[in-house]
């Protein structure tokens, strides 16, 4: 017989997590601050979501951090920025911020339709619309803008929004500002789309990734098309982390496909691959002339700096004049992968440029991120909520920019603690 | 086995949980507002279908099978916080006494007749099959991912004619969970699970959850002011 079971007082703050802090019990809005806070400062200090460390040099493939526990300054193999072509850098990309910096000042100091639109955006624009092949693309201050803008600009009470199961924050929070009814799918399962695909009526959007970010596995893109299709729903692709990386000419998995015309709304990032700041709608133009009025989080928000425009659209330019940068990239790609899987490191579901380094321990996983850190290898500790419990995850992003020393020693640093910890054997 | 303060205690072989998502406004039809469903997705609430073997309590052996809705918890500075929150809002068990127990006791609603679990312990699942004179409820089914010792606290949310309840329970024992997604559950249409017939629950479980040679054990009941009646 065991002996009873007393309330702690004290607590292990592995047992909760961010979703455990959602609601109180208290009529008063700030009661939940201060469960919260007497978790979180226990937390941290004991080395757990030790997020947003600041990093002092550019997203290279080396860089220098302060890192959150001890406060030091330490240098470091970078496998975790995305910047997948190596741009946000480069001497072409810099000089053009600096060069707009120096024609329009810091800001566009407006909204997009009232001051703030300047002959940058149009032409990064323009130059966007010829290279994705389509009617009209429109530019917005941010990637979560963009489906949160597109989705809510589109769908009505009533409406349905069906999304994948793993889709971004920006298409959830999109879905739940539009009002519509939203059902989520089995990741990947065109089956599952369809059981709920059938259960609708009415207007239906279907959206999904062309990469998922966490897993860094692409969409089966053909055959969720075919479902979409079949029951008429529209289409919306972000193509987030596979837009100027994906495709004979970068345009993503949707070229890979031949589905380009298939996809009613083309969705990307310039922060992802173009290594600098936004997102972008891409599709016909009674679609952009829609969102410009009804695109609320691009209408109530300034555009995007004239700096930052100028830079991209520089960025957009060297990814179509070098497409040698993803020939680099995917053969860096299959290099570390080749490396992990002589290591015996599980990566999960990847094909892309993202390797999930799956440790599947949510107890560990913040401990082994620091144990890396002092070992020389940047990569951050993802966990749940952010992906399910105990398929906790430290997520590799590997870039055109990486060098073949780079991946083997970032490889090197990873297998060995790995190894150490008992995590590999 | 109960003592004089008012804690209540149940030894178990097995108890095992599947999470199953559906849509939150057939959570909502049955919640009482001031409870709030827990949303993995947006629109989505949890369904938590759990089955215990206790060998040792206060009405002895039985089994229980188990309906709930993750709710949101009452999470209190100073106060220890809870894994999570249920509200149970069906409940059937094997014998009369424990049956009478959990109504007279703790105010669970329950499905009024005795009910049959079997279960199948297997290399890494288990399986549970509860019936009604031969009639299929539930065949539920989870795996095991690794096993550590733990203990959890939960809350239970209750209403009843009489009034709204809540408790404490921590669940003390080997634990595993995972959300590897290969068990799964068939709800047969039958009286007990009739009200899940148009609820659109997922037949996979995100989460699984497994407990081995535990004790339950439930913390004095509290009456809640604040939501006596829907």
């Amino acid at each position: 017989m065991a002996t009873r079971v007393e309330a702690r007082t004290s607590m292990n703050p592995l047992d909760y997590d961010y979703s455990s802090f959602f609601y109180s019990s208290s009529d008063d809005p700030f009661s939940i601050l201060e469960p919260y806070n007497e978790w979180y400062n226990q937390a941290v200090p004991e080395g757990y979501y030790l997020f947003a460390q600041a990093m002092s040099t550019p997203p290279r493939g080396s860089v220098d951090l302060t890192e959150g526990l001890h406060r030091n300054h330490v240098k470091l193999v970078n496998l975790s920025s995305y910047n997948y072509l190596g741009l946000s850098y480069r001497r072409e990309v810099i000089e053009a911020g600096k060069a707009a910096l120096d024609k329009y000042g810091l800001g566009a100091a407006g909204s997009p339709i009232l001051s703030g639109t300047m002959d940058v955006h149009c032409e990064l624009e323009n130059a966007l619309a010829r290279f994705k092949k389509k009617e009209a693309v429109m530019v917005f201050p941010t990637g979560y803008s963009t489906n949160v803008g597109m989705i809510s600009a589109l769908m009505r009470p009533g409406d349905w929004v069906i999304a994948d199961q793993n889709a971004h924050a920006s298409i959830v929070d999109g879905a739940i500002l539009s009002k519509a009814n939203v059902r989520f799918f089995r990741h990947n399962n065109p089956a599952d789309l369809e059981k709920k695909l059938k259960q609708t009526t009415g207007k239906k959007l279907v959206a999904i990734e062309g990469v998922y970010s966490m897993d860094g596995d692409e969409c089966p893109l053909p055959e969720l098309v075919a479902v979409a299709k079949k029951y008429g729903a529209r289409i919306l692709l972000d193509e987030a982390h596979s837009a100027f990386v994906y495709g004979a000419n970068g345009r993503g998995v949707a070229e890979k496909f031949g589905l380009e015309d298939e996809v009613d709304i083309h969705i990307g990032t310039f922060s992802k691959a173009l290594g600098g700041q936004g997102g972008y709608v891409a599709g016909t133009q009674n679609l952009y002339n829609y969102l410009k009025g009804f695109a609320r989080s691009r209408v109530f928000s300034c555009a995007l700096s004239p700096v930052v425009t100028a830079g991209v659209l520089k960025a957009l330019e060297l990814a179509i004049a070098e497409p040698e940068l993803r020939t680099k990239l995917w053969s860096n790609v299959a290099h570390m992968r080749g490396r992990l899987e002589e290591e015996g490191v599980d990566v999960g579901d990847s094909t892309s440029q993202i390797f999930p380094i799956m440790v599947r321990n949510d107890r560990r996983i913040f401990e082994l991120g620091h144990k890396l850190l002092e070992a020389g290898l940047y990569l951050q500790p993802i966990i749940y909520p952010a992906v399910a419990k105990h398929r906790s995850r430290f997520r590799v992003s590997v870039s055109s920019s990486h060098t073949i020393e780079q991946l083997d020693e970032g490889v090197s640093i990873l297998a060995r603690v790995l190894r150490e910890e008992g995590v590999l054997v | 086995m109960s003592t004089s303060d008012g804690f209540v205690q149940y030894h178990f072989r097995d108890a095992i949980g599947g999470f199953f998502e559906f849509p939150t406004e057939n959570a909502r039809a049955i919640l009482p507002p001031e409870l709030q469903p827990i949303e993995p997705h947006h629109g989505s609430s949890v369904l938590s279908v759990m089955a215990f073997d206790f060998h040792d309590s206060p009405v002895g052996d039985y089994g229980e099978l188990i309906l709930s809705i993750l709710v949101s918890p009452r999470i209190e500075h100073g106060q220890p916080m809870p894994r999570s929150a249920f509200y149970p809002f069906r409940l059937a068990t094997t014998t009369r006494e424990s049956r009478e127990h959990a109504i007279e006791r703790w105010h669970l609603p329950h499905y009024m007749q005795d009910i049959s679990l079997t279960w199948e312990r297997g290399d890494g699942h288990i399986t549970i099959h509860a019936t009604d004179r031969g009639e299929p409820i539930v065949d539920m089914r989870v795996t095991e991912h690794e096993w550590s010792p733990v203990e959890h606290r939960y809350q239970a949310f209750m209403n009843d004619d009489e009034g709204a309840y809540t408790s404490t329970i921590v669940m003390a024992g080997q634990f595993s969970e995972n959300e590897e997604e290969r068990g799964g559950i068939t709800i047969h249409s039958q009286a007990m699970t009739g009200l899940l017939e148009d609820w659109d629950v997922d037949f996979t479980p995100f989460r699984e959850m497994w407990m081995k040679n535990g004790l339950q054990t439930f913390h004095p009941l509290q009456t809640l002011a604040s939501y006596a009646r829907r």
